[in-house]
This record gives structure tokens, C-alpha cells and sequence, in this order.
């Protein structure tokens, strides 16, 4: 791994957040009802969300020249 | 990871991924209109009606079971179901010489005996659910589109382990609008592919389980209610039968405080060959989607026994609300057709990407 390369946490950290959440939310609607199935629509949403928001984040970036990577 | 192995995962995931695309592509084009099968029907099938009596006397059910053989002479009975806001009781029932999967399916309104509309069962959402299910080919049709889920679960933990090395001088959301197109959609390829891992491996797994459900039902069978079947040497004749409604009150008073869910007629795939089995569903959230069953011998109209669901039968029953999203309500059903139509771009792009590289002048 050279120094520029992201750690494990850095690649899968947020993936890994919003599957469990994603997670929590499908079990969730399923064992409670009620609020509980607008919350699990909700937690399992913010996996798009959560893909909306990292991408508005990383725009400005995209466009910037950076050191080539694998691909 | 080593090139070797980084190849070798690159092969899984390609292959997985290339030899189910297009009955996935199907599975989930077929799925969009089946997560709102609920309000489809109502649309489709809307059609005023009240029953004739609203307050008169309901007939029991064996009178309703003569009712509906008396429209299909000659069939036999297969199941009956009760529907919650009306008082229909729904009766399916099959020639004995028709073909596998072919039922005659009547709504009945207890107050009168008179055929009621149909609530659910639009025949355009049937093919749909069909061409879902098994593409009108039974049992080896499900058995193969459970293969073609195994390949999606094969294809999406290979998509993850692939993911690390395309990723690892990239932050999450990176888009690389600048590059060429096939980068672009390689970005939009992997971070749409891994924030949907969770729910895609759920539908997955859940729809490979649903494949299995006619095996899962001949093992139950051939286990758990074995040895309720070995009492007879034949089954019993439709003349010999006990009362149905007696054996649903017994089955109820066996099982207190559950909900009626359906009875299954004996050589049904969900009873013996010499039983009512009588279903009940729980109350709560959870328990709404599983069933216990009260068998009743079908010749003297005794209680044979109360058989709780083995683990397998109960991971069959909650992989059909988990894997067609229907137990959360609308909110929840329409994140489930938007992952979908994500889903279906994952497997768009994927497809892109490998006709894209082959054309890529070396």
C-alpha cells in the first residue's frame, strides 16, 4: 500500500454505516409498526441518501487534477 | 491484494454477474410493479359492493365449501382464506386431473352464498407475479431463478472484495466526471453498487429462499407431520370427511387469541393426505407473517395436533414480507421501488462496463 492508498476504514466506513443502517431499518419495520415503519423507511433511504450527500461532497474534487490512480 | 487474486476475484465477479444479468434485469423490472401489487389491485379491481345481509346469519363454512363445489362440479377442495374488512371467505379448489398450478379461486359472500369481487389476483399482476416467480415454468423455473440469486449474492460479495483495490485512492462519492465515459460509469457503477449491498443481498438472499418454498414444504411434511400420516394407509375420501366448521372451531380453541389465516385441505402441499390444517397468524408485527398450523383429522374431526412451524418453515414465512417490501407500509414500499430502479442501473452499468472494455481497442 503506498502512502497515498486509503485504509480499509477510509474505503468501507461509510458503506459499512449505512448498510447497518439500512439494516436496522428493514428489521426494524418488521418487528415494530407505526412510527417504526417510517423509520425504517427512513434509515433504509439514507442509503441514497447517504450516496447523494458523498457525491454534492466530493463534486468541487471530481474536477481536480489528482495523481493517477489503478484505473 | 495480489494480482493474482484481484484477477481471480475480477473472473467470480464478471461471470456471476454476466450469466444472470438478464433474468435479474427481468426479476427486477417484474418486482417494481409487484411492491405495489397492493394498490394496483385496489385500482384495477375497484368495484363497489356490500354483502347481501350485512347483519343477516352467516353461512358456516361447510355451506360455503358446497357453494363453491356446487360452481366447479367435480373439484376438489384446495384452500380457503377469509378476508379481513369483509365477509368473504375465499375458496380455491382444483379438477383433480387439472395440470399443477391451475386452481379455480372463488370469493364468496357469507352472507348469501353469491360470488363477491375479486380483491386481489388482477390477472395482469398475476402474470407479472408468475413471470416472477417461476416464468410459467414450475418448480424448475423457481429452482432456476433461486441458481440465478445465488449468482446475484456470488456477484455482489465479489463486487465488495473488488471494490477495496478500485477505491483505494478514491473517496467515497467520487465521480470522475472528467474522465472518459466508461470511468464515469464505472464511479457511478460502484458507489451506487455498494451503498445498495445491504438491501440487495436481503431481496437476494430473501428470493432465493422463496424459490426454495416447495422443497421447504415437502421436508416439512415428510418430517415434522410424518408421523401424523402413518395412522392411515389411504387418504381421506372427500365423502368421509368431518364437518369443516366444527374443525375450525376446534382448531381455533386449540390455538386461542391467534388470527385465522387459512385452512389447507388434505393432499394440499401444506397438509397431509388425511388433515385440515388450520393456520393461524400471531398479532404483533413480527408474528402477523408467521403461521401455526392446528391439524385436524379430516375423518373423525379430532384434534391431531398443534405443529409450530420448524426454523425453516419460519425463515420461508418472513422471507416473503422481507424480500417484496410489503410490511412497512407505502413509505417503505416506495424506497423499495426506488432501490429497485437503482438495482436495475447497477445491473445496466455492469453490463456497460463489460461490453464497453470489449470493445476497447487493446
Amino acid at each position: 500500500m503506498s502512502r497515498r492508498d486509503l485504509g480499509p476504514g477510509a474505503i468501507f466506513g461509510a458503506p459499512l454505516a449505512l448498510a447497518m443502517l439500512s439494516l436496522i431499518g428493514l428489521v426494524g419495520a418488521l418487528l415494530a409498526d407505526g412510527a417504526w415503519d417510517w423509520i425504517g423507511a427512513g434509515l433504509l433511504a439514507l442509503s441514497l441518501a447517504g450516496a447523494a450527500a458523498a457525491r454534492l461532497a466530493r463534486r468541487p474534487a471530481d474536477h481536480q487534477p489528482r495523481p493517477s490512480s489503478r484505473q | 491484494m495480489q494480482t493474482r487474486t484481484l484477477r481471480a476475484w475480477s473472473w467470480v465477479h464478471k461471470w456471476s454477474s454476466l450469466v444472470s444479468t438478464a433474468f435479474l434485469l427481468m426479476l427486477c423490472l417484474t418486482g417494481l410493479p409487484l411492491v405495489f401489487s397492493h394498490e394496483l389491485n385496489e385500482v384495477l379491481l375497484d368495484e363497489p359492493w356490500a354483502p347481501a345481509h350485512a347483519d343477516g346469519r352467516r353461512l358456516d363454512l361447510d355451506q360455503v365449501l358446497d357453494v363453491a363445489l356446487a360452481r366447479h362440479p367435480g373439484d376438489v377442495p384446495a384452500f380457503m382464506s377469509f378476508d379481513e374488512d369483509r365477509p368473504v371467505v375465499n375458496v380455491t379448489s382444483r379438477a383433480p386431473d387439472a395440470p399443477a398450478g391451475q386452481f379455480n379461486f372463488q370469493p364468496i359472500d357469507r352472507t348469501s352464498g353469491d360470488p363477491a369481487p375479486l380483491v386481489a389476483g388482477h390477472p395482469a399482476i398475476e402474470f407479472l407475479l408468475q413471470l416472477h416467480t417461476d416464468m410459467f415454468l414450475g418448480l424448475p423455473g423457481m429452482l432456476f431463478l433461486g441458481a440465478m440469486g445465488l449468482l446475484l449474492v456470488i456477484a455482489v460479495v465479489s463486487g465488495v472484495v473488488l471494490y477495496a483495490p478500485f477505491m483505494r485512492r478514491l473517496p467515497f462519492g467520487t465521480v470522475r466526471t472528467d474522465r472518459a465515459a466508461r470511468t464515469r460509469w464505472l464511479d457511478w457503477h460502484n458507489l451506487l453498487g455498494v451503498v445498495t449491498v445491504a438491501w440487495v443481498l436481503v431481496v437476494g438472499v430473501t428470493g432465493v429462499v422463496n424459490t426454495l418454498a416447495t422443497p421447504i414444504l415437502a421436508v416439512w411434511k415428510d418430517t415434522a407431520l410424518a408421523d401424523l400420516a402413518r395412522a392411515y394407509d389411504s387418504p381421506a375420501p372427500m365423502g368421509e370427511r368431518a364437518s369443516l366448521d366444527a374443525a375450525v372451531e376446534r382448531a381455533r380453541a386449540a390455538l386461542p387469541g391467534r388470527t385465522l389465516q387459512f385452512v389447507a385441505f388434505p393432499g394440499t402441499d401444506y397438509s397431509t393426505e388425511h388433515h385440515y390444517a388450520v393456520f393461524f397468524h400471531g398479532d404483533t408485527p413480527l408474528t402477523t407473517h408467521l403461521t401455526t398450523p392446528a391439524l385436524i383429522d379430516a375423518r373423525t374431526g379430532e384434534l391431531a395436533a398443534v405443529a409450530p412451524s420448524p426454523w425453516y418453515v419460519k425463515a420461508l414465512s418472513l422471507s416473503q414480507p422481507l424480500h417484496f417490501g410489503d410490511y412497512g407500509g407505502l413509505g417503505l414500499k416506495i424506497v423499495w421501488a426506488a432501490l429497485d430502479l437503482v438495482t436495475i442501473f447497477v445491473l445496466g452499468s455492469g453490463l456497460y462496463l463489460w461490453l464497453a472494455r470489449r470493445r476497447r481497442p487493446a
